[in-house]
C-alpha cells in the first residue's frame, strides 16, 4: 500500500474512495453519500489533532491508526468542515525504552483495466467507407492500438527508515521515506521525499511539550490525463504512433492531435515543498483539569514550469507533413505559489468521577487562518534547451505576468458536556458556535448543537450472565454541523482588474464586473441522525457494527446554472439552493482466529446501502447540468431525485424500416420522427405532442451508487503474511460523454460499436447506424457504472523479532487506475473544431 | 499552585481576548479585486469599467462569442455569401446552419446568445456603478455614452438573431432575476426602442472621432450605427438624416486602395467608423479569439505545406458570380485558389489546389503571420474586426434617400463606392436603384457579416437562400431558435420562434 486512503478504501463501511487522476492526487472520499453538493464534500482530516484537506505528506509507515468518525454528534467537536465526516489520523510516536529502528518497503505494478476496447484497423475501415465514402484512408497495414501506445505498466516503490524512542523525561520518533510512484500514462510520474518527527518532552509532573513536524519535497511530471485519454480514444488506427522518432500524423487524417506527441512536447512539471509544524503545551494543574494549547503552521511552496515545444507540422517532425498539430512559438510558463495555514487550538478538559458517575467537560476555542499568494509569468520564443528555461531567455516583448491571493480565517468556541454512569450509561451533549469570513457579516455566525446516547447492554445483568456477547452497545445521537467550504468571495461583488483593451494602438487596462453573486449566503447545515449498534462475540474472535443514519443538508450551498441573459462568465453562481438527505444502513463484520500458535486468519467485509435524495430546492428551479458536445445538458437535480440524476431521452430500440418510422405516431397521427432514417435510435415521446422536445425526457438513474461494499482478507503463517482486499458498488451509472461526442466522422469508434451498429444488411435494435455531433443526450449512453476490483494484494515476511530491521516486499496491483472519473475535460487543437467534454467509464 | 493559577489566568485571558478580536479577525476583504467602496472613490474606476466593456468583444471560439467564428456562421456562413466550407464533416452545427437544419440545441446559437448577453451583463455593470464615480457630469456621461453605444450594437445583432428578446437594461437584483420580467421575451419594439434610446444618448454625448482615443465609441460611430437601426425599422427619415450627419462631419472618407481596409495598414483608417481594436498584440493577450484562424486556408489533399487555419466560410460560387467584370473587390474579397496555387498579398505561396481544402477563403480575415504582427499563436491574430465603415453608411444615406424620393442623391452615393471599387456610374428609377443598392451592399460589404441581416431586412432572404441551394423555410428561418438550455433554464417562460421546437 503506497498511500493512506489506499489503505482504507474498502475498509471502511460507510465510506467511499473514488482513486482519479494520476500519481500523487489526493483520492476523493465519501463518507455516506455525497454529503454536500458544493460546499466540499471532502472529509475532514485531523492528523494528531491538527486539521488538514490534504494526507499526501503522510507515509503509509508512520501511521498508527486510521478512525472515521462518520455521526455528526462524534464529529462535533471538529466542527466547521466537519460536516462530511472526519478521518482521524494517529502517526507513530516513540516509547520509553530501547531504541527501535524500522525499515519498510514496497515495491509494485499498475496498470489500466477494463479500458473500452476501440475499433481496430478493419472495424474502423469498415465504419469509415460506409459512411464516408470520400475519405481516403491510409494504404498500408497500420494498425494502430492507441491506448496501447499512451499506457503502460507503471513501477511504484517505496522505502521508509524510522527510530523511535525514549525516556521518562522525553520520547521521540523520526521517520525519512521515500516515495516513487508512475502514472499509466507515459511520462507521467511523481516522488516525495518526506521527513517527520514527533517529540515530547514531560517538563515538569504538570507540564508537558510537545512537537511535531513534516517536511515533505515532492516533484512530479504532470500530463494532462484528460486530454490523452480523449484523443487516444478519437485517433484513428489506420495511423502510425510514432515510428523512428517521427510521429504519425492523425490531425492531417482527422482532427484529433497525435496523443504522444501531446505528451513529448510539452514538460510540465512541479515541485511542492510542504512544511507542517505543531508544538503544544499540556498542563494539568489539578489532576482533572487539563488544559491544553497548540498552535500549528501548514506551508505549502509550489513552483511550477511548463515548456511547450515549438514544432512545426513538418517532416522534421511527422512521418507525413500537414494538419494542424503544431506550435509555432516556444512557451515558458513559470509560477510560484505560497500557501500559509495556521491553527490555533485550545481546549481545556474537566474531568472527574464520583463513584460511579463520570462527568466531563470540555470547553474550547480554535482560530484558523488560511492565506495564499501567487505569481506567474510567460515568455515566448524560450529555447528548447532545459537550461534555457527561465523566463529571461524569452522575448520580452511577449512577456505577460499575473498574480493573486486568498484569505479566509474561522473561528470556533466550543462546549461539551459528557456523563457516564457506571460506564454503562453514556450521555453526551455540546453546543459550538462557528463563525467564518466567508459569510457576510450578518450572517457570518452560526450555532450547532449536538446530542448522543449510548447504552452497554453487555454490562448489564441480565446480559452478563448469558455471556452471548462480550460486549453489546447501541447508540443513538443527533447533531448539526455547519460546512463553509465555498471560495472565499462568494457573496461580495468584485471588479476584475487587469482586463485589457487595446486603445491608441497601446495596451489599456480595465476592469470588469461579471459574475453574479448571492450577498446573503449563510451556513450550510447538515443534520444526521444516527442508530448503531456494535458487538463482540464468540470469545471476541467475531466483531460488527449495525448502523441507520438519516443525514440531511439543508440550505446546502450549490453552483446553481443561470440563464445566459443574466451574463455570468460561467453562467453559475453559489447560493444555499436546496436540501437534500443521504439515508443509509452499514454493516461490518470481521472475523477473526488462530488456528495455531503458527496459523492465523481474518475475514471482513462491509456493505453499505445509500440512498440520496434532494428534498428542496428552496423555491428555485431544478439544476441541469454536465453538457456533452452538442447534447445539452445530461443530469438534472429535482425533489425526489439523488443529486444529478441523468435526465435524458428514452429509447426504445433501432428503427429497422421506413415503414417503421412513418408509423411511429401519436395519437393524433403526427408522425414523431420525421427526420429518422432506418438505423437511427427511436425515441419516447413521454408528453404525446408528436415530436421530440426536452419534456420528453426521463430520469434514468444517478451516478451515485446505491451500494457499496469490501471485502478483506488476511492469513499469516509463521513470519508469512497474506493479504487481499477487494471493493466494489453498484447501482450507480455513468454517461458515456466520449461515445456521445464525435466532431469528426474520422474519430475512432469503439470496438463494441463496430460490431453491433445497425447495418442494412446486419440490423441490429441495440446500436444505431451513426452517432453525430447532434445525436441527443438519450439513455443510449447511460451505461452502468457497478463494479467489482481487487484494491490490493501483499505477500509479506517478517525477519526474525529479533532483528531491528523489517523487510517487507509486496506485490501490488492496482487495475482500477484507467476507470476513474475523470473530471470534465476539454481539449482544443489549434484547428478544427474539437471541443471535447468526455468522461471515461469507470 | 499560586503559578499554576497565574498560567491559567493567562491562557484564559489570551482566549477571550481572541474571541473579542473574532469580528475584526473575521473581516477581510476580497483579495485583489476591486470593491464598490472603491469605484466610489477612485476616478479611474469608472474609467477602468468601460474598458472592460470594450475587453468583453474579444471572447469566441467555441465558447460563448461576440464577434469570432460562431457569429461569423450565424451570419455569412448562413447566408448565400459563404459555404461552411473545412472539411465536408467538421462541425455539424456549423453545417447545420449552413443548411438550415439547425435545431434549438444548435450549440453555436445558444453560444451567441450568451456571449451577447455576457456583454450586455457588463455593460449594465458599467452602467449601474458610472454613477457613483466622484467624476464631474459632463465626463460620467461621455463615459455611459460609450457604454449605451456598445450596448445598443450588442442589442441590435440579438434583436436581428432572435427578434424579441429579455429585455435586460439594468443588473437586476438577486430577488429579481429570476422574475418573468427578465426571463420572458420582450418584443422587437420595446427591444428597438431601447436600442435608439441607447444610441440617441450616445449621439448626445460622445466626441467626435479624433477627439476621444482611437478605438472609442465616437459620435460618428453612433450615428452612423442608429442610421442603420433606422434603416431596419425603414425609418427612412432617420436613416437618411444619421448617415447625412456622418457624412457632413467631414472626418470620414473612402480609402482608395478597397483590399487595405482589412489589413492592418488600414485599421482606423478614414473609412473606419467602429471597429473591434486588437493593437499589436506581442504578448498574445489581444485579439479576437480563432477570428482569423477559422477562416484561413486549410490544408488538404496532397498537403505538404504549413496551412493557415481551419479553412471555414469560404466565399461561395454565388458570391463570386455577383461581382460585375471589373470589379477590384472581388480579389479584395476573396482568396481563390487555382489548380496551380497562389501567392498571397505578403508573398506567401498556397502549392496548388489539391493541397488545400477548398477552392476559395476570405481575404478580409486573411492575416500575415509574415508583414503583420504575429505572436506565433495562430488563435489569437491581430485582426481588428471592422463593425461599421464609411462606404456602408454611404449606402445607407442611398437607400433611404432613394426611399424619400430623392433619386439624385442616391446615385450619387451609390456611384462614390461603384468609382472606389472601378466601377462606372449606375442611373435608374426608384425601383432599379433599390435593388441595385441592395445588390451593392452584398459585394461592398460581402463576407463582413452583413449579407444575412441584409436580406432577411430586405424581405428577400427565402428567394435568395432557395436559390442558393438552401432549405430555407419563410417564416421559420428569417430567425434563429432560442437556445434549448436557455429556454430550459427559464422554466421554459421563454417562448420559441416559429417553426422549431
Amino acid at each position: 500500500m503506497l498511500t493512506a486512503t489506499q489503505g482504507a478504501q474498502g475498509k471502511l463501511a460507510g465510506v467511499q474512495i473514488i482513486n482519479y487522476g494520476g500519481p500523487g492526487s489526493q483520492p476523493l472520499v465519501r463518507i455516506r453519500g455525497t454529503g454536500s453538493m458544493l460546499a466540499g464534500a471532502e472529509p475532514l482530516y485531523v492528523v494528531d489533532g491538527v486539521f488538514t484537506s490534504d494526507i499526501r505528506n503522510i507515509s503509509t509507515s508512520d501511521i498508527v491508526s486510521m478512525d472515521v468518525l462518520k455521526d455528526a454528534a462524534a464529529s462535533a467537536i471538529y466542527g466547521v468542515r466537519a460536516a462530511n465526516g472526519v478521518i482521524i489520523i494517529t502517526t507513530k510516536k516513540g516509547r520509553s525504552g530501547k531504541m527501535e529502528v524500522s525499515y519498510a518497503g514496497n515495491i509494485g505494478f499498475r496498470q489500466a483495466s477494463n479500458l473500452v476496447k476501440m475499433a481496430n484497423r478493419s472495424q474502423y475501415t469498415g465504419f469509415l467507407t460506409e459512411v464516408s465514402p470520400g475519405t481516403v484512408i491510409p494504404s498500408g497495414n497500420t494498425n494502430t492500438d492507441w491506448f496501447d501506445e499512451v499506457l503502460r505498466n507503471a513501477l511504484q516503490h517505496s522505502h521508509n527508515i524510522s527510530v523511535g524512542g525514549g525516556s521518562e523525561k522525553m520520547t521521540y520518533y523520526f521517520n525519512v521515506g521515500y516515495l516513487y510512484d508512475e502514472g499509466i500514462v507515459i511520462g507521467n510520474k511523481y516522488d516525495r521525499f518526506s521527513i517527520r518527527s514527533n517529540n515530547e518532552f514531560n517538563l515538569t509532573k504538570e507540564l508537558k511539550f510537545g512537537t511535531q513536524f513534516s517536511f515533505m519535497r515532492a516533484n512530479s511530471d504532470t500530463i494532462d490525463n484528460g486530454a490523452i485519454f480523449n484523443n487516444a480514444y478519437r485517433a484513428a488506427p489506420v495511423v502510425p504512433g510514432k515510428v523512428d522518432g517521427k510521429y504519425g500524423n492523425t490531425s492531417a487524417f482527422g482532427n484529433v492531435g497525435n496523443p504522444i506527441l501531446n505528451i513529448d512536447k510539452v514538460n510540465n512539471r512541479a515541485a511542492e515543498t510542504r512544511l507542517q509544524g505543531t508544538a503544544y503545551l499540556e498542563y494539568s494543574p489539578i489532576k482533572s483539569l487539563k488544559l491544553r494549547s497548540a498552535f500549528s503552521v501548514d506551508q505549502s511552496f509550489y513552483t511550477r514550469r511548463v515548456y511547450n515545444y515549438a514544432y512545426l507540422n513538418d517532416a522534421v517532425t511527422f512521418i507525413e507533413t500537414g494538419g494542424n498539430q503544431r506550435n509555432d512559438l516556444s512557451t515558458l510558463t513559470g509560477r510560484k505559489e505560497n500557501v500559509t495555514n495556521w491553527l490555533w487550538d485550545n481546549t481545556a478538559t474537566y474531568e472527574e468521577l464520583f463513584g460511579k458517575h463520570r462527568l466531563t467537560l470540555l470547553g474550547g476555542y480554535t482560530a484558523q487562518k488560511y492565506s495564499s499568494d501567487y505569481v506567474e509569468g510567460v515568455r515566448r520564443g524560450v529555447p528548447p534547451t532545459r537550461d534555457q528555461w527561465y523566463l529571461v531567455t524569452g522575448d520580452p516583448n511577449t512577456s505577460t505576468n499575473n498574480g493573486g491571493g486568498d484569505k479566509y480565517a474561522r473561528a470556533s468556541v466550543l462546549g461539551r458536556v459528557n456523563y457516564a454512569f457506571a460506564d454503562r450509561y453514556l450521555v453526551s451533549a455540546s453546543i459550538r458556535r462557528d463563525a467564518s469570513s466567508r459569510f457576510p457579516e450578518n450572517n457570518r455566525v452560526g450555532w450547532f448543537p449536538a446530542a448522543g446516547l449510548g447504552w452497554v447492554l453487555s454490562e448489564e445483568s441480565f446480559m452478563k450472565d448469558k455471556g452471548a456477547f462480550d460486549f453489546l452497545k447501541l447508540r443513538a445521537s443527533w447533531g448539526r454541523i455547519g460546512n463553509d467550504n465555498i471560495a472565499s468571495n462568494s457573496y461580495i461583488v468584485t471588479a476584475n482588474t487587469g482586463v485589457p483593451y487595446v486603445f491608441d494602438n497601446g495596451l489599456v487596462l480595465g476592469s470588469a464586473i461579471s459574475d453574479i453573486k448571492n450577498a446573503n449566503l449563510r451556513w450550510e447545515t447538515t443534520e444526521e441522525y444516527d442508530f448503531g449498534l456494535e458487538f463482540s462475540t464468540l470469545g471476541r474472535r467475531l466483531t460488527g457494527e449495525i448502523n441507520y443514519y438519516d443525514k440531511r443538508t439543508i440550505d446546502a450551498l450549490v453552483l446553481v446554472k443561470l440563464p445566459g441573459i443574466l451574463g455570468d462568465p460561467d453562467n453559475e453562481y453559489v447560493t444555499n439552493a436546496g436540501s437534500f438527505t443521504n439515508k443509509g444502513w452499514e454493516f461490518t463484520a470481521q472475523w477473526k482466529d488462530n488456528i495455531s500458535e503458527d496459523v492465523s486468519y481474518t475475514i471482513g467485509g462491509n456493505i453499505t446501502f445509500n440512498k440520496n435524495k434532494v428534498t428542496g430546492l428552496n423555491a428555485g428551479q431544478p439544476l441541469p447540468r454536465g453538457g456533452v458536445g452538442q447534447q445539452g445538458s445530461t443530469t438534472l437535480t429535482d425533489n425526489g431525485e439523488p443529486i444529478g440524476s441523468f435526465y435524458v431521452y428514452r429509447t426504445d430500440g433501432i428503427f429497422q424500416t421506413q415503414e417503421e418510422i412513418d408509423n411511429y405516431k401519436n395519437k393524433d397521427g403526427i408522425v414523431i420522427q420525421p427526420n429518422a432514417q432506418p438505423g437511427d435510435l427511436k425515441y419516447r415521446d413521454k408528453d404525446g405532442d408528436g415530436s421530440i422536445t426536452s419534456a420528453d425526457k426521463y430520469f434514468v438513474g444517478s451516478y451515485q451508487p446505491k451500494m457499496y461494499y469490501g471485502i478483506n482478507l488476511g492469513f499469516n503463517y509463521q513470519s508469512w503474511d497474506f493479504s487481499a482486499d477487494f471493493y466494489g458498488n453498484a447501482g450507480n451509472k455513468v454517461y458515456n460523454g466520449k461515445k456521445a461526442f464525435r466532431y469528426q466522422v474520422t474519430d475512432n469508434i469503439e470496438s463494441d460499436y463496430a460490431d453491433h451498429r445497425w447495418r442494412a444488411d446486419r440490423p441490429s435494435n441495440s446500436d444505431p447506424r451513426l452517432i453525430e455531433g447532434n445525436t441527443p443526450a438519450s439513455d443510449y449512453f447511460v451505461e452502468s457504472g457497478s463494479f467489482f476490483r481487487l484494491n490490493n494484494l501483499t505477500i509479506g515476511y517478517t525477519l526474525p523479532k529479533a532483528t531491528l530491521e523489517r523487510m517487507r516486499m509486496s506485490n501490488l496491483f492496482l487495475p482500477h487506475l484507467a476507470e476513474f472519473v475523470y473530471p470534465e475535460t476539454f481539449q482544443r487543437l489549434q484547428s478544427g473544431v474539437a471541443r471535447q467534454s468526455a468522461r471515461i467509464r469507470y | 499552585m499560586k503559578r499554576n493559577f497565574r498560567l491559567t489566568l493567562y491562557t484564559l485571558t489570551l482566549a477571550a481576548l481572541a474571541t473579542g478580536c473574532g469580528k475584526k479577525f473575521l473581516n477581510i476583504a476580497p483579495q485583489g479585486a476591486v470593491t464598490e467602496e472603491e469605484i466610489r472613490n477612485n476616478p479611474n474606476a469608472a474609467q477602468d469599467l468601460v474598458n472592460g466593456v470594450y475587453n468583453i468583444m474579444w471572447i469566441g471560439g467555441f465558447e460563448p462569442d461576440i464577434n469570432s467564428f460562431q457569429f461569423i456562421i450565424m451570419t455569412e456562413i448562413a447566408s448565400d455569401n459563404a459555404d461552411k466550407g473545412s472539411t465536408p464533416d467538421d462541425y455539424q452545427a456549423a453545417k447545420d446552419i449552413d443548411n438550415f437544419t439547425l435545431d434549438s440545441r444548435n450549440g453555436v446559437v445558444s453560444n451567441v446568445w450568451k456571449g451577447h448577453y455576457q456583454a450586455i451583463a457588463r455593460a449594465n455593470q458599467a452602467l449601474d456603478k458610472i454613477p457613483l464615480s466622484p467624476l464631474d457630469d459632463a465626463k460620467k456621461n461621455a463615459l455611459l455614452g460609450e457604454v449605451r453605444f456598445l450596448r445598443a450594437h450588442f442589442y441590435f445583432n440579438l434583436v436581428r438573431f432572435f427578434g424579441g428578446v429579455p429585455k435586460i437594461d439594468r443588473v437586476p437584483n438577486a430577488d429579481e432575476a429570476n422574475s418573468d420580467q427578465f426571463q420572458t421575451r420582450a418584443s422587437v419594439d420595446t427591444i428597438y426602442n431601447m436600442i435608439i434610446e441607447d444610441l440617441t444618448f450616445a449621439v448626445n454625448n460622445l466626441p467626435l472621432k479624433g477627439a476621444t482615443q482611437v478605438g472609442r465609441a465616437t459620435k460618428g460611430a453612433a450615428q452612423g450605427l442608429l442610421a442603420k437601426v433606422y434603416l431596419y425599422r425603414k425609418n427612412w427619415q432617420g436613416a437618411f438624416d444619421m448617415s447625412q450627419a456622418v457624412i457632413n462631419s467631414g472626418l470620414y472618407d473612402t480609402l482608395s486602395n478597397y483590399a487595405n481596409i482589412w489589413r492592418v495598414a488600414g485599421a482606423n483608417s478614414s473609412e473606419s467608423l467602429f471597429e473591434v481594436q486588437t493593437g499589436v498584440n506581442a504578448a498574445c493577450n489581444a485579439a479576437i479569439n480563432i477570428y482569423s484562424v477559422c477562416q484561413g486556408p486549410r490544408a488538404g489533399g496532397k498537403r505538404g505545406w504549413t496551412d493557415l487555419g481551419f479553412g471555414f466560410n469560404n466565399p461561395s460560387a454565388n458570391l463570386v458570380a455577383a461581382y460585375e467584370v471589373g470589379d477590384k473587390r472581388a480579389a479584395a474579397t476573396i482568396i481563390t485558389v487555382p489548380a496551380g496555387g497562389t501567392v498571397l498579398w505578403d508573398g506567401f505561396r498556397i502549392p496548388g489546389r489539391d493541397s488545400v481544402e477548398n477552392d476559395r477563403y476570405n481575404y478580409k480575415a486573411y492575416h500575415s503571420r509574415t508583414q503583420e504582427p504575429y505572436c506565433g499563436v495562430p488563435d489569437r491574430m491581430p485582426k481588428n474586426h471592422r463593425v461599421l465603415r464609411y462606404s456602408d453608411v454611404l449606402l445607407i444615406y442611398a437607400e433611404a434617400a432613394n426611399e424619400l424620393g430623392n433619386i439624385a442623391e442616391a446615385q450619387n452615393k451609390l456611384n462614390m463606392v461603384r468609382r472606389r471599387a472601378g466601377l462606372g456610374n449606375f442611373t435608374g428609377t426608384q425601383a432599379t436603384l433599390r435593388t441595385k443598392i441592395w445588390d451593392e451592399r452584398r459585394v461592398e460589404l460581402a463576407m463582413e457579416c452583413d449579407r444575412f441581416f441584409d436580406i432577411v431586412r430586405q424581405g428577400r432572404a427565402g428567394v435568395i437562400m432557395r436559390a442558393a441551394g438552401k432549405a430555407f423555410q419563410d417564416g421559420k428561418h428569417e430567425l434563429f431558435p432560442i437556445p434549448e438550455d436557455q429556454r430550459e433554464l427559464s422554466g421554459n417562460r421563454l417562448g420559441q420562434n416559429n417553426g422549431y421546437n
